[in-house]
């Protein structure tokens, strides 16, 4: 493992200053699940200087707001989410997909910011390829292996797929995420945050985040009467492992009938794949068990498969048909 | 890497899938050699270019490599793909061993002409393989570790290192191209919409080294 040095800062301004001074070669450290796996792989783009934030108050807490919201920390640990009453609450579908991310033991360390800007898992990348994400200029996974972690849904220079299962269950509540920069504070839809393969500061990531940025908290906006929500997960093994496809699915029902949806796969595509086309499809439709084969004839018409993971879309139609299903009953 | 302000193209394999049954036709006909080279109509291409000198008649071999033009299949990407890199003050040379005839015919029949530069093939290059990159770079005073050439063929990587460019591979058929990947290009595309993202990351990481550095 390269040599690194550690901060603490007290502040997450602080913080911001000490990453302003270190430019692309320092990052934030929290729960260490992702970041210091890159370290030990000797990522190229691994940083030198690790800004440890856990020292810092408030950044790991969940909480109402005053409108019925909830707000969680950055910081917070996964396992602090899936054992939270109040989100079991407003929002049990969040709390079905923290469940199904990773290990208890990994969710123990892991934070929620973590998460959500986690490094791409491309067997590639992490057994030191020189790729893109890699100081290299080649996707190996378009040409390699991708049966499990690359992209179905077309790529741009990167294949890999976004791997969080927490902004695919964050995006059909309206989720923003908070951001505290040099500027000031910024605010963001998770659908913004993590909008896929693009530049940032001359690397290829998956968030926007940039390199003296820090991203604070999450904000879920209040739950809604009449909605039905489920997160459903297949992997390659049953526990600790990433999706193959995942399907977070919330519905605005009036009676039977949908007045509003969100569909977002996930483990698809380089981000989070909001399906509108399919939210379309289902407004003004009843609920029922049959509407999950009518909505699966309109889903991800634009899929590109590599060749090997053709797959993935089968699995991904396959959720939304028995997610609605299971809405239904 | 450099900041890269050329790319040379050579159009088969890299802006249109050709087929590999003119050039047998030309190994047939012109070399008398039975048998296939390849599926693939880019290395049957790249494998005849060692004996172009042997053509004879030379008009026959133009007219099959026209058919050959006919036959091919410009990539859906291309022209969206080279409008990008046009307007963004790339320098686009065609750089390919075809001859004169078929490529102008090539041109035409796609109506890509106004992209690109210059166009030099074996006819006003002089030869083949490197000859018509080098022709290229000198034409237009172009550093060559500032522009790639993009190929699919082992036979493209080495052209284009003896020319001292970069060779980005096209990677077009997958197991092909992992074979191909263990050459060391300098790098690797899936589809000709990647390489303008291509040229702004090399650039923003050349900014971004100079910040931190």
């Amino acid at each position: 493992m390269k040599k690194i040095s550690i901060y603490k800062p007290s502040t997450v301004d602080q913080a911001i200053q000490i990453l302003s001074q270190h430019g692309t070669s320092a990052a934030v450290y929290a729960g260490g699940t992702d970041l210091l796996i890159r370290l030990k792989n000797r990522l190229e783009q691994a940083p030198s200087y690790l800004v440890d934030i856990k020292k810092i108050d408030h950044l790991r807490y969940i909480k109402e707001d005053a409108q019925g919201g909830v707000e969680i920390g950055a910081a917070t640990k996964l396992a602090e989410l899936a054992d939270s009453r109040l989100l079991q609450e407003k929002y049990p579908m969040l709390v079905e997909a923290v469940n199904k991310i990773s290990s208890p033991e990994l969710r123990n360390a892991s934070t929620l910011g973590g998460d959500l800007l986690q490094e791409v898992w491309c067997q590639y990348l992490r057994g030191g390829y020189s790729c893109w994400r890699n100081g290299g200029y080649l996707c190996y996974g378009a040409i390699g292996d991708n049966s499990y972690y690359h992209s179905a849904m077309g790529g741009r220079l990167c294949y890999a797929v976004y791997p969080g299962d927490a902004a695919t269950a964050l995006i059909p509540f309206d989720a923003r995420a908070k951001l505290a920069t040099p500027q000031g504070v910024k605010e963001l839809s998770i659908e913004q945050l993590v909008p896929g393969d693009l530049m940032v500061d001359g690397r290829i990531q998956s968030h926007v985040v940039r390199f003296n940025e820090i991203l604070t908290s999450v904000v879920i906006p209040p739950p809604m009467p009449g909605v039905r929500a489920s997160f459903e997960k297949l992997r390659p093994r049953g526990v600790w492992d990433f999706a193959m496809a995942s399907l977070a699915i919330r519905l605005q029902l009036r009676e039977k009938t949908i007045e509003d949806a969100r569909v977002v796969f996930g483990g698809i595509a380089g981000r989070p794949l909001r399906e509108t086309v399919v939210e379309t499809f289902l407004k003004g439709k009843t609920l029922s068990s049959e509407l999950g084969e009518q909505a699966i004839s309109v889903a991800l018409v634009n899929a590109a498969p590599l060749k090997y993971n053709a797959t993935k879309i089968d699995m991904a139609k396959g959720l939304l048909a028995s997610g609605l299903a299971r809405l239904s009953a | 890497m450099r900041n890269l302000d050329g790319i040379l193209l050579e159009p088969v394999g890299c802006l249109a899938e050709f087929p590999a049954e003119p050039f047998h036709e030309i190994a047939r006909r012109l070399l008398g050699r039975r048998g296939k080279l390849s599926a693939s109509g880019s290395r049957c291409y790249w494998h005849l270019l060692k004996r172009v000198g042997e053509f004879s008649p030379q008009t026959l071999a133009e007219a099959l490599e026209i058919e050959a033009v006919n036959a091919a299949a410009l990539y859906e990407d291309a022209v969206p793909a080279l409008a990008e890199l046009k307007a963004m003050g790339i320098h686009l040379s065609i750089a390919s061993s075809l001859s004169g005839a078929a490529i102008t015919c090539f041109l035409e029949k796609h109506s890509l002409g106004g992209f690109f530069t210059d166009v030099w093939h074996r006819d006003n290059a002089g030869g083949v393989q490197a000859v018509p990159l080098i022709r290229a770079l000198c034409g237009a005073s172009l550093q060559p570790e500032n522009v790639m050439f993009l190929t699919d063929t082992v036979e493209g990587i080495k052209v284009a290192r003896s020319a001292g460019v970069h060779p980005v591979l096209m990677m077009n058929d997958p197991d092909e191209a992992r074979r191909l990947a263990m050459r060391s290009p300098s790098g690797g595309v899936v589809s000709l919409h990647e390489i303008p993202d291509f040229i702004r990351l090399v650039a923003a990481q050349n900014r971004t080294g100079q910040l931190d550095g």
